[in-house]
């Protein structure tokens, strides 16, 4: 507690530009299920035919490869980069490719244990559709909003073009010089391909654009060969492209709502678009028309699958049921209804695996090349048209699904749906898809209780609590976990002292810095095995960045004091966050912590995080200081009234008490002979040495003086930030008030 | 009180026509106060809302215990007007503008005033009178009745206890002949869901294209909007953001619908408001349709206050009424009978310099159909 100018704190200066964020992302349980609805499916046969891949995509922001065999579906690898949900998923040749809302495609080696090889960054907006040709496997089309549609040759993409610039690095080092590499910013697959989720571009490919598009594209088709390319969207059109130049070939009018979904036939004569408008139409793509419209479902189509000789189709979205209809006979038949709006169906032989909004993946009976034997055992009703409803709902009966069960179900994690962010900012409750309301500890990323099916609301007033901490995270459920922000220079706002952690310290002052430890803690891993190394290479013109490096090798021997994560941060070992970080090069991407190996570029870690796991320094935290004014009750002697002071926001009432006796009433023994002369002995005595010794906490004792503030007695154990919010209500200073207790 | 030779002008114009118990009064211009006195005007001859006004006056005659305020001030210019022995002539309505002035800084100047921003401003001024008046009367009478124990509330309309924990919001007749609830609708365009906001709004202020018309204008006021790029919809059932189609929908038409045009529209690269001279045809005859609730609801135009003049921040309001089938022109002390064809030239001009500058700036039209309340 020290004194300051009755001028009053001076303002911290201008606002600091946007920096960079850090992200993690807590886990509650293993690896191998999804936490948040299914965005897409792709199977790939194995080559060696022993058994099929199933690749989902999520959005938890994972894809998940599952290996079938017979009618079982095993775990067997996470794909983990994205950021934001995964919209897509199709195969290319030995790799799978898949896209996001982070902006970005990334390739995967479909058979690796999940590393990813290449993120291409071209998308502005989200990417919400991949196309694929078969016979062409290294042609895919992306699509996005924004009207966004690119073609990529992904065999050109992964080429490598340039160096990396740790190779360069090692050269002028080496007495090299590096002029030949006249664009640094080229980087391309590294050596290492652990290291390589992290490669960004710009790198020299760049994909072919299909410019024309007025708004978003939510829908993609390739024909086989790859001469074709459809696109649908918010437009209500469809375009017909050739892919190979970008250049416009047709519009198809008829949609009256946005185009979900589209495929093409192998000749690339046929389309068939799915839409919001609830209809299926069947396009002649030669004849530039459309021969059908297909009226089978009550609400929008969103997804499509079609026998390759395109004679039926199965299509499935909003109204939770999947369809087949055969498109000569314009026979109908419900196969089944899932739980949820129906997001993607893949085709398997003599199955079709449905991905929901649930965290599930369904694999249900159907027929991939001769569907007609369900139309026998079902009830098949006629598919209307645009001007006739469909059978079904003149009839006014829904039908029976054919099939009642799946035949496999891959399970997942109910995802989070709804949090709040407790008083103590510690603790986030949380309510997932089933219901569950859960209480997380956010600074070591563990669930401290689930109250199970409770109303999360009056689990919220329950516990409630009257304490004041400043903001110093974020956090969101978009990806159906608990996503914590971390922005500078706010996040270093919060402070706990270490004994309220249960932390051995050897004064009782001492202090923690939430946001540090948790740093800390989740880049244990990388600091850990952060090996040092020259790096001539860093722009002179970055100083406060070299000076991070140069303390790096500084701090080389201290090393092991920094590494010590306090145990209150200890975070799961067996499901650890993950944590989303972007720094000066490139985008952002995601790792879990374990698996942070310290060959991960500082340059893709924020400036901010760097500085404070290093060196110790974090921005000018003015928040956690509290000023306040302290008067005595007995309006007679203000004279000794002291001027403004300050301490920290979380200091507590007693220590107030504490400073009270000791500062003010000590201090003028005269005055206090009067009150408590025979006590005066004893007063003297500093007060938190003798509690520590017998254990008690000291707010537990009884106060000599009292502190109050707006009339009221303060609790002991109140911090002054709580008092101000509380019961100051104010955001003038604080003014506290002092008395001693009666005896 | 001034009488002036155009009331006898008047008179004579309309002879025996002159309708019954009707009055035509000139107000008096105290410096640049004619967004007042055109405003006044049309709400004069807003009958449903005059009738209410006079009613209040003679329920609350003479209040000697309570301090006047705009709503009293309106009270009693309005009885002024209607208790005239003379058919025609000026008031001078110094009381009210001088409470006017008093209540609203905005206003105190001599400068030239927003003639919308003076309704608006009125009509919540006297939406906030009638809602103390209510609570007030609510707590007297809960206080009168606590003795029996029993709430009741006579005289007044779903009057919402004082003491029930949730304060539904009160409808006054202020609001019962002007408010009309519009729904904002939102759709996400991943999920589908479509969200829906009610909201309740005393006029509806249309953006307005070069030659247009009303039905244009409010097409374009519900026309569908995309969130997207920077600006898209945070989706509570995707959790995330997400691109999003919004439209505003009429989901209740009101019985007095105000229109108000924006002609006075901020040029950023002039860095001030210019005035759009545009032409707007507003038929006499509108028929709201693809509300959400009624069906076409037709209304007929009885007032329109007009700016006057190529700019923002001078010119001059005049307003032209509808009474009994006849139109007729308001110009602060003036008053005149027109023919139902000049209207038309009050809808705008079609270029751009026009000599023309008197535009229809604030429509008011009634419903044809005398709802329920």
């Amino acid at each position: 507690m020290h004194r300051v100018g009755s001028a009053g704190n001076t303002c911290s200066s201008s606002r600091p530009r946007k920096e960079k964020r850090f992200t993690y992302v807590l886990n509650d349980a293993d690896d191998k299920k999804h936490c948040a609805g299914i965005n897409c499916l792709s199977v790939i046969k194995s080559p060696t035919r022993d058994c099929d891949y199933l690749f989902t995509g999520s959005r938890d922001g994972t894809l998940k490869r599952w290996s079938v065999v017979n009618n079982e579906a095993q775990f067997s690898a996470t794909f983990e980069s994205h950021v934001d949900w995964v919209n897509d998923v199709v195969p290319a040749g030995n790799s799978i490719v898949s896209c996001s809302s982070d902006t970005t495609l990334k390739i995967w080696n479909f058979l690796s244990g999940g590393a990813c090889t290449r993120t291409l960054r071209q998308h502005s907006d989200y990417v919400t559709c991949l196309a694929s040709s078969e016979k062409n496997p290294n042609f895919v089309a992306s699509g996005g909003l924004g009207g966004e549609v690119f073609v990529w040759d992904i065999e050109a993409a992964l080429l490598p073009l340039s160096r990396s610039p740790d190779e360069m690095g090692d050269e002028s080092t080496n007495g090299i010089v590096s002029t030949a590499h006249t664009v640094s910013s080229l980087r391309s697959v590294n050596s290492n391909s652990n290291n390589s989720s992290q490669t960004t571009q710009p790198h020299g490919y760049t994909p072919v654009p299909a410019k024309g598009h007025k708004e978003s594209v939510y829908a993609l088709a390739m024909n086989e060969t790859g001469t074709l390319l459809v696109s649908g969207g918010t437009e209500k059109v469809i375009r017909v492209w050739d892919p190979r130049t970008g250049s416009k070939n047709t519009k198809l009018r008829g949609h009256t709502d946005n185009i979900r979904a589209l495929l093409v036939d192998s000749t690339g004569r046929f389309c068939l678009s799915g839409s919001s408008d609830s209809m299926i139409r069947l396009w002649d793509l030669g004849q530039q028309r459309c021969v059908h419209s297909y009226a089978v479902h009550t609400d929008s189509v969103w997804t499509l699958a079609s026998t390759p000789t395109f004679s039926h189709v199965y299509s499935a979205g909003k109204d939770l049921s999947l369809y087949l209809t055969d498109l000569t006979t314009r026979e109908a038949l419900l196969l089944c209804t899932e739980k949820h709006p129906i997001l993607q169906l893949a085709l398997q032989d003599d199955s079709v695996w449905v991905a929901t909004t649930d965290s599930s993946v369904h694999k249900w009976s159907a027929d991939r090349n001769n569907p007609q034997k369900f139309f026998e055992n079902g009830s098949p009703f006629l598919a209307g048209n645009m001007f006739t409803r469909a059978k079904s709902y003149i009839e006014e009966s829904t039908p029976v699904p054919v099939c009642k069960q799946p035949l496999l179900n891959i399970p997942g994690i109910p995802g989070i749906v709804q949090h709040d962010i407790l008083n103590n900012r510690r603790h986030v409750l949380t309510k997932d898809a089933a219901g569950s309301v859960k209480l997380w500890e956010i600074i070591r990323g563990v669930v401290l209780e689930d109250f199970g099916k409770v109303s999360f609301d009056q689990k919220r007033e329950e516990l409630f609590e009257r304490v004041s901490v400043p903001t110093w995270f974020t956090a969101d459920t978009r990806l159906g976990c608990l996503s914590i922000h971390l922005d500078t220079p706010q996040c270093f706002s919060a402070e706990m002292y270490s004994a309220d952690l249960n932390i051995s310290s050897t004064s009782e002052d001492s202090k923690i810095n939430l946001a540090q430890e948790t740093l800390r803690s989740l880049m244990a891993h990388w600091l850990i095995k952060k090996r040092p190394k020259p790096r001539s290479h860093i722009s002179p013109n970055n100083e406060a960045r070299s000076q991070i490096h140069s303390r790096l090798e500084v701090d080389d021997a201290s090393e092991n004091q920094n590494m010590t994560v306090l145990a209150p941060f200890q975070f799961s070992t067996i499901s650890p966050p993950s944590i989303i970080t972007e720094g000066s090069q490139g985008g952002p991407w995601r790792k879990k912590i374990n698996e942070l190996d310290g060959t991960e570029d500082d340059r893709d870690i924020p400036w901010w995080v760097l500085d404070c796991l290093l060196n110790e320094r974090m921005l000018p935290k003015e928040n956690t200081k509290c000023s306040f004014y302290l008067h005595s009750c007995d309006s007679s002697v203000q004279i000794h009234t002291q001027g403004k002071l300050s301490a920290p926001r979380i200091l507590r009432i007693h220590k107030v008490s504490t400073y009270v006796l000791d500062k003010i009433l000590l201090d003028r023994p005269l005055d206090l002979q009067g009150e408590s002369g025979q006590n005066g002995g004893h007063l003297r005595l500093p007060s938190f040495d003798s509690s520590l010794s017998s254990g008690v906490k000291p707010w537990k004792k009884k106060p000599i003086v009292e502190i109050l503030c707006n009339n009221q007695v303060l609790p002991l154990d109140m911090s002054l930030a709580t008092v101000k919010a509380y019961i100051w209500k104010k955001s003038e200073d604080l003014i506290l008030n002092y008395r001693m207790v009666q005896a | 009180m001034v009488m002036g030779a155009a009331g006898s002008k008047l008179e004579k114009a309309l002879g025996e026509q002159f309708p019954e118990g009707e009055r035509y009064f000139g107000l008096e211009n105290f410096g640049n106060t004619c967004y007042c006195n055109s405003v006044l005007q049309a709400l004069y001859f807003c009958v449903p809302f005059r009738e209410k006004l006079l009613e209040y006056y003679s329920n609350n005659k003479t209040p000697l215990d309570a301090e006047d305020n705009l709503l009293t001030c309106l009270a009693d210019l309005f009885t002024q007007i209607s208790s005239q022995k003379k058919k025609t002539g000026i008031i001078a309505p110094k009381r009210f503008v001088q409470k006017v002035k008093k209540q609203n800084e905005l206003f105190r100047s001599y400068m030239h005033q927003d003639a919308h921003e003076f309704l608006n401003f009125l009509l919540n001024e006297l939406v906030d009178i009638l809602e103390k008046e209510s609570s007030n009367s609510v707590k007297n009478s809960l206080a009168a009745s606590s003795a029996s124990q029993s709430v009741k509330i006579v005289n007044g309309p779903q009057l919402p206890l004082a003491n029930s924990g949730k304060n539904e919001p009160l409808v006054t007749w202020v609001h019962k002949n002007f408010q009309g609830t519009l729904t904002n609708e939102t759709r996400c365009l991943r999920c589908e869901t479509v969200t829906a906001r009610d909201e309740t709004f005393l006029d509806l202020s249309l953006d307005i294209e070069q030659n247009s018309s009303i039905t244009s204008c409010l097409k374009n006021f519900s026309s569908t909007e995309t969130l997207n790029a920077e600006d898209k919809f945070f989706c509570d059932k995707c959790c995330s953001l997400q691109e999003a189609q919004k439209r505003m929908k009429i989901k209740k038409p009101p019985h007095i619908l105000v229109i108000h045009l924006k002609r006075f529209k901020y040029m950023e690269q002039l860095s001030r408001h210019k005035k759009l001279s545009y032409r707007v045809v507003f038929p006499l005859d509108l028929k709201l349709t693809d509300t959400v609730v009624d069906p076409d609801t037709e209304y007929s135009l009885f007032a329109v206050v007009v700016h006057v003049g190529s700019g923002p921040n001078h010119g001059h309001y005049v307003s032209l009424v509808k009474s009994h089938n006849h139109w007729l022109f308001f110009d602060d002390e003036n008053v005149e009978i027109i023919d139902e064809s000049i209207v038309q030239t009050f809808f705008g001009s079609a270029q751009e310099y026009s000599s023309n500058t008197d535009h229809g700036y604030i429509l008011f039209y009634e419903s044809l159909v005398r709802d329920g309340q």
